[in-house]
């Protein structure tokens, strides 16, 4: 059980046509590297749409098409050309490269989790996954002390007690530069310091050409689960957070877990943690605190760098929680909050559904049950899938 | 990201905040039962999936994928080269014996017939390293270290070809021998230490490899048969394998693998990924191979390697916070920041007990142990 070796993965999806008395194509076969001689161009009419391009590739010669994000258009030539690794789209007669891999483009009011990276005079550095680092001006925090002030020279010295390298926040864009560089803030109760849980980085899209997709292709349009290629039900191709309505949500969970606030980051930076008794008692008495007393409770959290006292249920539930996310994200579905209900609750069902059959199994098999990315993935893809 | 990555696998210190680091030290040390992040069991590897003999020009190659991205090719491949008895010896001895011809004398034979570690020459390609930064230099000496070092003592078995272990097995005669050149190629970033990933893609890589067959004999310069099917492996198998060609192949002897293993607190952890690596208390390279003679494990070598939870950024208790309500409190009272608070990161230290490291041993070369069903899962591998 300690080990698990499967053999390759044969990629029965070939694009092309091997020739079968090549003996070199057989190799292929064998070693599920599939490798076209030569690739030829996808020309006319007829093939556009299908397939992958790789940047350099010639999508079409036809002149009636129009080149849209992702190619480019030599001004001696008709011929549309991709700049991107990706997938060709059609709207009419615009023609797109739609990347298989994009870094986040940071928009106006997106919720993000970043790290800092950096600390400068008067301001952070933070990554969000954008092709930019993000910055968070000082002036665009929550001071502590009670009441909304103005930053003093005092703060400006001791801007590492704040936040410091490495540490995690969650905020929203307030601006985007003409570089497409991101100003951020947190100025809110539900921004800040991040705690209590873990962090992971999924391959997310994030882009706004990923999301708008998603929102076109409608949810489950045209998802017909074929081997093992799992498209995602945007029909996006590839997974990850997308900006749906709620970006940060709290599961109970289920076997004595508690409370776990998940918050996906629109840039593909996503933190689970433990609903911390504070915050939530904080919240839930905002109704009758005035503005300023408000600011006054929750500074007195938000930036500690001290987990809680964190049962290990809730850890258990924690971890279980990130490899639902992981394995959506490995089989190209995307993370919102219904899928990741849906995971969870697979995950918890095919759990129940294996405790049943293997009740007698000795205890060292017991041990390596919480790993949900091998064998369970699938079955818990699956349930997913009916769900959506 | 993308800078911060290419820092932290130079480093192969994840940027990691102190509640982070925090939160998963207390996880991966909780009494008896840890929980890791990605809800392994605490000797769980991750799924990998392996194919041997996946390129024609070599003599051996093997590639190994886990789930997460992380892939390494190697390749193997054998080259006739005249032994230069002289100047090998003088080189690899010390010069205070340089003067005396006839020790020479001696130990030109005991060369000729022992082979010299260096003849297996390994090279390792990390994306983002050059190959003179320490990580590839220090990651190959320590895979070709065990390789060379592992002397089986096969002789009961009548396994004569490896009776000085690969060192010997590379012996032609005494003038001519064979120079193994082991090229290791990490196709991905290193998402976390790649020790294990290449040592067990070598194993299964030095596994496939076949030596054209020698029909001279004896002194004469070495002359090969050209029929590729006659061509023996380079770690030779029992004949059982032969007669049933469904069942695994079974080696009298076996290239070594090294294990990565870490500590946390009281437990003992495989296959960390780079989170896991962040905050362990100890990390170990474990080498280990089968001797022939018994069916136990045998260990090579154990080697630590600089664990980077020292180098990581200790955390502020609340009661220190100067951003907290409790700020008023007194802040002359700084030497209290030296004991443990319950949930705030402190960096470790290093150290780690003996009873741990003893634990770590047992657990990898116990009967029914770890590295006993990595063996078993590698055998499994079909090799053709």
């Amino acid at each position: 059980m300690a080990i698990t070796i499967l053999p390759p993965v044969v990629e029965d999806a070939h694009p092309y046509e091997a020739d079968s008395d090549d003996p070199m194509s057989e190799e292929d076969v064998e070693t599920g590297i599939s490798r076209p001689h030569k690739r030829p161009r996808l020309q006319g009419k007829s093939n556009i749409g299908t397939g992958i391009v790789t940047p350099g590739e010639v999508v079409t010669d036809d002149p009636q098409w129009m080149r849209g994000h992702g190619t480019y258009m030599n001004p001696l030539s008709t011929s549309i050309v991709a700049t991107v690794a990706g997938k060709v789209q059609k709207t009419n007669k615009l023609l797109s490269v739609h990347p298989l891999r994009a870094r986040y483009t940071p928009e106006i009011g997106d919720l993000v989790v970043g790290r800092i990276v950096e600390v400068q005079s008067r301001r952070w550095k933070v990554d969000v996954a954008a092709p930019l680092l993000a910055q968070l001006p000082l002036s665009a925090i929550n001071l502590p002390g009670g009441i909304l002030r103005r930053r003093t020279s005092a703060d400006e010295l001791q801007i590492r007690t704040f936040f410091s390298e490495g540490d995690l926040v969650v905020a929203e864009v307030q601006s985007v530069h003409q570089d497409g560089s991101a100003s951020l803030h947190t100025r809110s109760l539900k921004y800040g310091k991040l705690r209590n849980g873990v962090f992971l980085a999924v391959t997310g899209t994030g882009g706004s050409a990923a999301s708008g997709s998603t929102v076109k292709g409608g949810v489950g349009a045209g998802n017909s689960a074929s081997g093992s290629s799992l498209a995602a039900p945007g029909g996006s191709g590839t997974g990850g957070v997308v900006r749906s309505r709620r970006q940060v949500w709290t599961v109970s969970a289920s076997n004595g877990g508690g409370e776990v606030n998940i918050v996906l980051g629109v840039n593909g930076y996503i933190f689970i943690s433990k609903n911390s008794e504070g915050a939530d008692a904080a919240s839930s008495t905002t109704e009758n605190v005035s503005i300023t007393r408000m600011e006054e409770m929750v500074s007195s959290s938000i930036y500690s760098s001290q987990n809680d006292d964190i049962p290990p249920q809730t850890r258990r539930e924690i971890a279980r929680l990130a490899q639902c996310i992981r394995v959506l994200v490995q089989n190209g579905v995307r993370v919102d909050e219904d899928t990741v209900t849906h995971a969870y609750n697979a995950s918890l069902q095919v759990d129940l559904e294996i405790g049943d059959d293997e009740d007698e199994e000795d205890e060292w098999r017991q041990e390596g049950r919480e790993y949900l990315e091998g064998a369970k993935a699938q079955e818990i893809l699956e349930l997913v899938k009916q769900q959506l | 990201m993308s800078s911060q990555r290419q820092a932290s696998s130079a480093s192969q210190v994840p940027h990691l905040s102190p509640a982070e680091l925090s939160y998963l030290y207390t996880s991966l040390s909780l009494p008896k039962n840890p929980i890791r992040p990605d809800g392994r069991s605490p000797t769980q590897f991750r799924p990998l999936s392996a194919e041997t003999t996946i390129l024609p020009g070599t003599n051996g190659s093997a590639r190994i994928g886990f789930a997460d991205g992380t892939q390494a090719i190697v390749g193997v491949k054998a080259e006739v080269e005249k032994t230069v008895l002289a100047a090998d010896t003088l080189d690899s001895r010390s010069l205070a014996q340089h003067g005396d011809a006839l020790n020479r004398e001696g130990e030109e034979g005991s060369a000729a017939v022992s082979g010299q570690g260096e003849w297996v020459q390994m090279s390792i390609e990390i994306p983002g390293f050059r190959d003179d930064d320490a990580l590839p230099v220090f990651l190959s000496e320590m895979m070709r270290e065990s390789l060379v070092g592992s002397v089986a003592g096969g002789n009961e078995d009548g396994v004569k070809e490896m009776a000085g272990g690969l060192k010997g097995r590379l012996v032609i005669n005494k003038r001519w021998h064979w120079r193994l050149y082991i090229d290791v190629l990490l196709l991905s970033q290193p998402l976390a230490y790649p020790l294990p990933l290449l040592s067990l893609t070598t194993h299964l890589a030095l596994l496939s490899t076949k030596l054209p067959k020698l029909k001279s004999t004896g002194e004469e310069d070495p002359f090969f048969d050209d029929d590729w099917a006659a061509a023996e492996y380079l770690y030779p198998r029992s004949n059982t394998s032969k007669s049933s060609p469904s069942a695994a192949p079974s080696y009298p002897v076996r290239p070594p693998v090294t294990l990565l293993v870490i500590s946390v607190g009281e437990n003992v952890i495989f296959d960390p990924n780079r989170e896991e690596i962040a905050v362990a208390d100890a990390v170990l390279a474990i080498s280990l191979t089968r001797s022939s003679d018994s069916e136990a494990l045998k260990l090579l070598s154990i080697r630590s390697i600089d664990p980077p939870s020292r180098l990581t950024q200790p955390g502020i208790p609340n009661s220190e916070n100067v951003n907290m309500l409790g700020a008023t409190a007194a802040p002359g009272e700084e030497s209290g920041g030296q004991e443990e608070v319950e949930g705030v990161w402190r960096p470790r230290r290093g150290g780690v007990k003996r009873s741990v490291i003893a634990r770590m041993v047992k657990t990898v070369l116990g009967k029914g142990g770890v590295g006993e069903e990595v063996l078993e899962g590698l055998e499994g591998v079909e090799v053709q």
